[in-house]
């Protein structure tokens, strides 16, 4: 390359790498500023008792739940362009959120993602047709999620007497500790199911894969369980077998970790 | 000798069990007393009249057999006569009356006592094990004897026909919510459409596996149940969808 030409292009990448630069900022600057537009929040607090009640219907969006050490209940959500109507009811200990209900009629609603924050001991249900859902650190009576279609469902620290998690298509991880007497369903069409619990819980268990025949048990494995109907289902009990745990993955795998 | 002497005297005067002094005396007292003659013989004709039966009762000895049937013949007799009179006319009354043996008695009440007992047994059973191991997803190897036996005379289902009448209910079921779901799709976004849809795709995957598995082993429990399961999966989604 001859050496003016070299010269040239020294004075000129700097200035075009400048320019670049500006322009990413100002484009990065309006597309937060129509997110900002279009995303609307919704933010309310409840007083809580120690066993409170929340049940949400969602139409699509993630909803987070978080126990914390508080006699209340905050909600706090996003919503995406159309905004949904979000009309929560607190009636005798327990708080509704119905965006089926409150939305029924309406063609085109955006996504709602909440997080909701709840005492430990709350009973939660919740549920969504389409999106994420996940609980953490609560030690109540129950706690549902149902996903009608698609989506992955995160339990963790979970320490509640009745657990059920159902989805469509995606993935359903259990984390907590299993209660004497205690009920835990979980059930998938198509995901894998996975179960983190301490090596010594007692259980009577029933899991079903019947597709993929791939059940793990881990360090489960040496408990009185064993493998029928050609391998698409382990029965049997663990410990004195004092919790019932069903489990049924049509089209997936189910796997045991060690907690 | 006086009367009264006499008339205590003439039983054993009769006998011929008085000695010859006394019975010269009795007889010395009749010649005199017409009142003590006259009791004489009518107590003479007693006597006479009882031996007479007594030896007409050794010759002849009665027949109970014989007067037993006499007096049964006289009974049924008028029994006959009694219920012709009370029994109406065939054509105007109906049905006519079952006349059992004892025998036939004896048998019916056995099966009519077997059949309840079978049929409280049954709905005891159901009572109180509704929950219990789904009849619907049964396969005929797990039918206990007695379930069996009810298949065969036609009082339950096999679990093939439960599992058949179970799916075709479904199915109806399944296509009322479709036609539901087909009126509301249009007013959903294009995410919960697609999302929809690959569900329901997974879900009918699901099927056709398990009816695969089904023909080819029409007794496998474990496909009975989880065609079962998928199938209620599936009006649930398109229950949920509809109301959308």
């Amino acid at each position: 390359m001859p050496a003016f030409i070299r010269s040239s292009c020294r004075r000129i990448i700097p200035l075009r790498a400048t320019k670049v630069a500006t322009l990413c900022l100002i484009i990065w600057a309006a597309g937060a500023a129509v997110d900002a537009a279009a995303q609307r929040r919704f933010n309310r607090s409840y007083p809580a008792g120690q066993n409170v009640r929340l049940q949400l219907l969602n139409r699509s969006g993630t909803v987070t739940v978080e126990g914390w050490n508080r006699q209340e209940v905050s909600i706090s959500a996003f919503l995406e362009a159309p905004a949904a109507t979000i009309e929560p009811q607190s009636l005798s200990g327990t708080i509704y959120i119905n965006l089926v209900r409150d939305n029924q009629g309406r063609g085109d609603v955006g996504s709602v993602n909440f997080l909701i924050r709840v005492p430990f001991e709350a009973f939660v249900d919740i549920e969504t047709k389409i999106g994420n859902l996940s609980v953490t650190n609560v030690r109540g009576g129950l706690v549902r999620a149902h996903i009608t279609t698609e989506g992955d469902i995160t339990l963790t620290n979970i320490e509640a007497d009745n657990v059920s998690a159902q989805n469509g298509i995606g993935d359903i991880f259990f984390d907590g500790i299993l209660q004497p007497n205690g009920n835990y369903r979980f059930a998938s069409i198509s995901g894998n199911i996975s179960i983190r619990i301490p090596l010594g819980s007692s259980f009577r268990l029933v899991a079903t894969a019947p597709s993929t025949r791939n059940i793990s048990l881990g360090n489960f494995s040496g408990e009185h369980l064993r493998f029928v109907g050609d391998g698409r289902r382990v029965a049997g009990t663990a410990g004195d077998g004092s919790a019932t745990l069903t489990i049924t993955n049509q089209r997936g795998t189910i796997s045991f970790l060690r907690r | 000798m006086n009367c009264v002497e006499c008339k205590t005297r003439l039983e054993e005067f009769l006998a011929g069990k008085l000695d010859h002094e006394g019975r010269s005396a009795i007889i010395a007292h009749l010649i005199t007393c017409d009142a003590c003659t006259l009791e004489c013989s009518r107590l003479a004709e007693l006597i006479d009249a009882f031996d007479r039966s007594r030896e007409e009762s050794v010759l002849e000895p009665p027949n109970p057999s014989a007067i037993w049937r006499r007096i049964s013949n006289t009974i049924e007799q008028e029994l006959r006569a009694n219920s012709k009179a009370d029994r109406p006319d065939p054509e105007i009354e109906g049905p006519r009356r079952w006349t059992l043996s004892m025998r036939q008695l004896l048998l019916s009440v056995a099966a009519i006592s077997l059949t309840s007992s079978l049929l409280t047994i049954v709905g005891i059973k159901n009572y109180f094990d509704p929950g219990g191991p789904d009849f619907v997803s049964r396969s005929v190897e797990t039918q206990t004897t007695f379930e069996k036996l009810l298949s065969r005379v036609g009082l339950t289902e096999t679990p093939q026909e439960a599992r058949e009448r179970r799916l075709r209910e479904q199915q109806a079921a399944i296509e009322y919510w479709s036609r539901r779901v087909a009126a509301r799709r249009a007013f959903w976004d294009e995410k919960l459409r697609r999302g929809f849809d690959r569900n329901l795709q997974a879900i009918d995957q699901a099927v056709i596996e398990y009816q695969r598995s089904l023909e080819q082993n029409p007794d496998d429990e474990l496909s009975g149940e989880m065609l079962d399961s998928v199938m209620n999966e599936k009006m649930s989604l398109l229950r949920e969808f509809a109301e959308l």
